[in-house]
């Protein structure tokens, strides 16, 4: 058909490969590719398919290996189900129990579930991991690092800390969901719960703005009462 | 010649045990493609944290979206790497955009990124050949195609910010840039 718009088409097809183009522009690339001549568009699909390949190669000048943690941090959570709902008992939720409501993962609820349902089908974990809208965030926390993968659209999120050194004796980790009245209790963990690689899940993240994480004195308190360590924004 | 075949072959199967679910292909892809995946989103973003998180990113799609990865659509290297440098432009963009405006993004953008972060030890002896004929490859290229790579791939411009940035018009910036890839396609034997 009208020769200089598909020849303008398939001189789009190298910057499109490369993302070289606005979302609006990628948008409108592609519907001109899905209603152009079969011809024209299995020749931008070749370019494309070639940039493509070609910067695959070129990436080997770029390789860098990432931080060791990160290993731990990307697999903990497709682990399979088992140890994940194993490890989830660790922070300790009944002494908030009305502060928890914002967090309804609650270790009873939790049980229940277990004994009265066949294995879930997909689990929290695996809901959030599949959210078109998953994001992940991470910052360090006791010489380790804390990772939420959270989903807006699931209301819920995975939570994977790694590395991190126990608390002093006497004192636990307290983790908080902040929202517009600040913080609540999320749970705690004193040092015996702490192990090298600890996986939580998060349902109803609700108004929350961030995750963060203190350390308290004894078991817990209901407001934090010393800095926070680490805050993982929820945005 | 196109990049390390038995790599490629590894990695097309790997990702079909990691379509049915096997967490153990998937730690063994994850191991034979970090330095690629997290050195190409570094290279983009500049910012460890934020690098790690994208990665992150990057094998989550990979574990939820490998069943739709088809092999006769190119390899699984590009079909990752695609992928990984899509989500680093798009987070590149947003920070730049300000919308989730954090200082260390700034504080971290100040130097120029360098492909000399590697770690050695963790490259082969085919990777290292890799590495050197990709450069030798670049080198190849004129400067001014080399900065339409720089500016359209690592910085994640699009084509049109990149002709303001230089001040040339649309048309002599396309076709740079697909001279620049024509030449390095070329030098690297991709098919």
């Amino acid at each position: 058909m009208s020769e200089p718009t598909d020849f303008e088409l398939l001189e789009l097809a190298t910057p499109y490969a490369m993302h070289a183009v606005s979302d609006a522009e990628r948008a409108e690339i592609d519907r001109r590719v899905a209603a152009a001549p079969s011809p024209v568009a299995a020749a931008f699909n070749d370019e494309v398919r070639a940039v493509r390949e070609t910067m695959a190669i070129v990436s080997a000048a770029t390789a860098a290996e990432p931080s060791a943690q990160l290993r731990g941090a990307i697999l903990a959570p497709i682990e399979p189900v088992e140890p994940i709902a194993i490890r989830q008992m660790s922070w300790r939720r009944a002494v908030f129990a009305s502060a928890a409501a914002a967090v309804v993962v609650g270790a009873a609820a939790f049980g229940v579930g277990v004994l009265m349902r066949p294995p879930a089908k997909s689990t929290v974990a695996e809901q959030v991991l599949a959210a078109p809208d998953v994001r992940t965030v991470s910052r360090p926390l006791a010489n380790g690092t804390a990772t939420v993968m959270f989903s807006r659209d699931r209301n819920a999120g995975v939570l994977v800390m790694s590395n991190l050194s126990p608390p002093s004796p006497g004192t636990v980790y307290q983790m908080w969901m902040i929202g517009a009245n600040g913080p609540t209790s999320a749970g705690t963990m004193n040092a015996a719960a702490v192990t090298p690689s600890m996986t939580e899940t998060l349902t109803n993240l609700g108004a929350s703005t961030a995750l963060a994480f203190t350390v308290e004195p004894g078991t817990g308190s209901p407001q934090p009462t010393t800095p926070i360590l680490a805050e993982l924004p929820l945005s | 010649m196109s990049g390390p075949p038995r790599l490629s072959d590894d990695l097309d199967a790997l990702l079909g045990r990691v379509a049915r679910g096997d967490s153990a292909a998937f730690a063994t892809l994850y191991d034979l493609t970090k330095t690629r995946v997290y050195g190409l989103v570094m290279r983009v973003l500049r910012d460890p944290g934020y690098s790690e998180e994208t990665t992150q990113e990057v094998y989550l799609e990979v574990w939820r979206t490998a069943s739709g990865y088809d092999s006769a659509k190119g390899s699984a290297l590009a079909w990752l790497l695609t992928m990984a440098h899509r989500r680093a432009v798009d987070r590149v963009r947003a920070e730049q955009a300000g919308s989730r405006r954090e200082s260390r993004y700034g504080a971290a953008t100040a130097g120029p990124a360098t492909a000399s972060a590697h770690d050695p030890v963790a490259d082969s002896a085919i990777a290292g050949d890799e590495r050197r004929r990709v450069t030798e490859c670049l080198d190849a290229l004129t400067e001014a195609q080399r900065q339409c790579i720089e500016l359209a791939y690592y910085q994640g411009l699009t084509y049109s910010e990149v002709s303001q940035r230089l001040a040339a018009n649309l048309s002599t910036i396309k076709s740079r840039i697909r001279d620049a890839l024509r030449g390095l396609r070329n030098c690297l034997d991709v098919p």
